[in-house]
């Protein structure tokens, strides 16, 4: 698949720390691509110099094969973008801030009112968009971005501020916009749910530096599980099982081990019963993908 | 010609030109009134020279502030939605941008000194100067006006889109049209230093007290032109000098 964005050793720093360091991402045609991270982890510095907005310490940046830095203008008549908080002018009206980038965009009337119809906010063209809700006026920022059907989009961060309901519409908007509109999407959160829902693939950044690339299916293949043992008697049980060559370790009222095979599970039950120590359970924990995310950026991080 | 089309647009609902015209009519009407007051006291003031150097007096205390006023709403918009970001991926060139907010600033501007102009004649007309309306004399009255406005607003633009909060940015108009006002009773090397003082510094009539009278001097044309000239390269420099800063700061 074609390459949209490529990033070659992307890397931004502020003062002495860097924001972003050395990220190499990579989004191909037709995906939605979740760029995952805690709080300020690097996700809107690196989008930002994806659209030329920030000027990189070091690194390039290739968005549709092209280098930004010589063709930022061209490339950017063809990709759409919401970047943090939505951008509007609150005295306008919803219809006349589309107007603003209609005319900007140079599409016709008809794009108008198919994305203010995609975005549900047909019905209030006419207030004032200071008088709109948070969520609405995330919709529109939503609206103004998809106005020209751009080949790419970057949503930074597009459910903030929303309902339930409303994040599950921007949600399965999302997710059509690649097969109504061949767009490839780039969307980044701080939320797990949010990209497992709808991404095909994931970049996943901590303080700075990409931790993780690859397809959602990859990122789901990284849940090993767990084999959780109980017996009568933990203490001897960790004892034996340790001389014979496996790596228990206490959890609570449990031994754990990772990575086990069902043979190795059999082996070891079998262990314990003829050494007459009575095994009372053995369960399998499956990893979610929040523990996953979570090892890979480290859990004293909030999300 | 677009850029501008859209800022024009992009002010609807701000009341900016009723602003601008409401303060235009509160400076024009202080004007009348002391010029009626002074021609009732002495007659010998009812000449064009006596109105044309109240109303340059009177611009450098109110245009300074309403230039601050005109400007910080055009550039405010930006701040407030966080449009800038917006429009800078939305493929527009930052200079573009500037330079159509400066270009409307001047635009809207440039209404006040018309109408100030066609309102000294009116007066005039309407009192019965004995002089036919010095169309000259008006002339240079207006381009004095308008070159001060234009340098005036590229400095306001350029604190107005670096400084978001706009209270620093009114507060600097109104120290502009305290120093505006009194720029005529500082030594003439600290005046010229201000660019609010040439409202009254290129202001055709000048005012003179000679025995405790007051003379309407009119100034020579040709002396005006250099200062003129040194005060647009002013404005072009204040003008380059903000647009440089302003589109090379990230977003």
């Amino acid at each position: 698949m074609n390459e949209i964005i490529s990033t070659y050793n992307l890397s931004k720093r502020y003062g002495s720390t860097y924001r972003v360091n050395n990220v190499n991402l990579s989004v191909c045609e037709g995906e939605i691509y979740g760029f995952l991270g805690p709080n300020g982890a690097g996700k809107t510095t690196t989008l930002k110099m994806i659209l030329g907005l920030t000027r990189p310490t070091g690194g390039k940046v290739t968005v549709f094969g092209k280098d930004l830095n010589e063709n930022r203008y061209l490339v950017l008549s063809q990709t759409g973008s919401l970047i943090e908080s939505p951008s509007y002018y609150g005295h306008l009206t919803g219809l006349e801030n589309m107007r603003i980038v209609q005319k900007l965009r140079d599409v016709p009337d008809k794009n108008v009112e198919e994305a203010m119809k995609i975005v549900r906010l047909e019905n209030h063209k006419d207030k004032k968009v200071s008088q709109y809700s948070l969520g609405m006026k995330q919709r529109l920022g939503i609206a103004m971005a998809i106005l020209s059907f751009p080949k790419l989009l970057i949503l930074d961060e597009p459910t903030n501020g929303l309902d339930p309901a409303g994040i599950g519409e921007i949600r399965e908007l999302i997710k059509s916009l690649p097969r109504r509109y061949e767009m490839t999407v780039v969307i980044s959160s701080h939320l797990l749910s949010e990209i497992e829902q709808t991404a095909t693939s994931v970049g996943i950044i901590n303080d700075g530096i990409m931790m993780f690339q690859g397809s959602m299916e990859s990122l789901k293949n990284k849940k090993h599980p767990t084999i959780m043992i109980k017996t009568r008697n933990n203490k001897l049980a960790h004892e034996m099982l340790f001389n014979s060559g496996y790596l228990p370790t206490q959890r609570e009222d449990f031994l754990a081990f990772e990575n086990l095979t069902d043979e190795k599970v059999a082996q070891l039950n079998r262990i314990l019963v003829e050494n007459g120590i009575d095994v009372i359970r053995i369960e399998e924990h499956k990893k979610n993908l929040e523990s996953i995310f979570l090892d890979l950026t480290g859990k004293e991080r909030s999300l | 010609m677009g850029m501008i089309s859209l800022e024009l647009y992009k002010l609807r609902r701000k009341h900016l030109f009723l602003t601008v015209i409401l303060f235009l009519f509160v400076e024009i009407g202080w004007a009348f009134i002391a010029t009626s007051m002074s021609i009732a006291r002495n007659p010998d003031n009812a000449g064009w020279e006596a109105l044309i150097a109240m109303l340059s007096s009177m611009n450098g205390l109110f245009l300074p502030v309403l230039v601050a006023v005109c400007v910080s709403r055009i550039c405010d918009m930006e701040h407030k939605g966080n449009t800038w970001k917006m429009l800078l991926t939305l493929s527009v060139r930052p200079g573009a941008l500037y330079s159509a907010k400066y270009a409307s600033a001047c635009f809207i501007m440039f209404v006040p000194c018309v109408l100030q102009v066609l309102a000294i004649a009116t007066y005039g007309i309407i009192n019965g100067f004995g002089q036919p309306v010095p169309i000259f004399l008006l002339f240079r009255f207006l381009a004095g006006i308008v070159i001060t406005n234009m340098t005036v607003t590229a400095f306001q633009q350029w604190v107005s889109m670096t400084v978001k909060n706009q209270a620093f940015a009114l507060a600097l108009g109104m120290i502009g049209g305290f120093t505006g006002m009194a720029a005529d009773l500082f030594p003439e090397g600290i005046r010229r230093i201000f660019v609010w003082s040439y409202y009254t510094g290129l202001s055709p009539v000048t005012q003179s007290y000679t025995s405790e009278n007051i003379q309407f001097i009119i100034r020579d044309a040709g002396s005006l032109l250099p200062v003129m000239l040194v005060l647009i390269a002013a404005g072009i420099g204040i003008y380059l000098a903000g647009c440089v800063h302003v589109t090379r700061q990230e977003v």
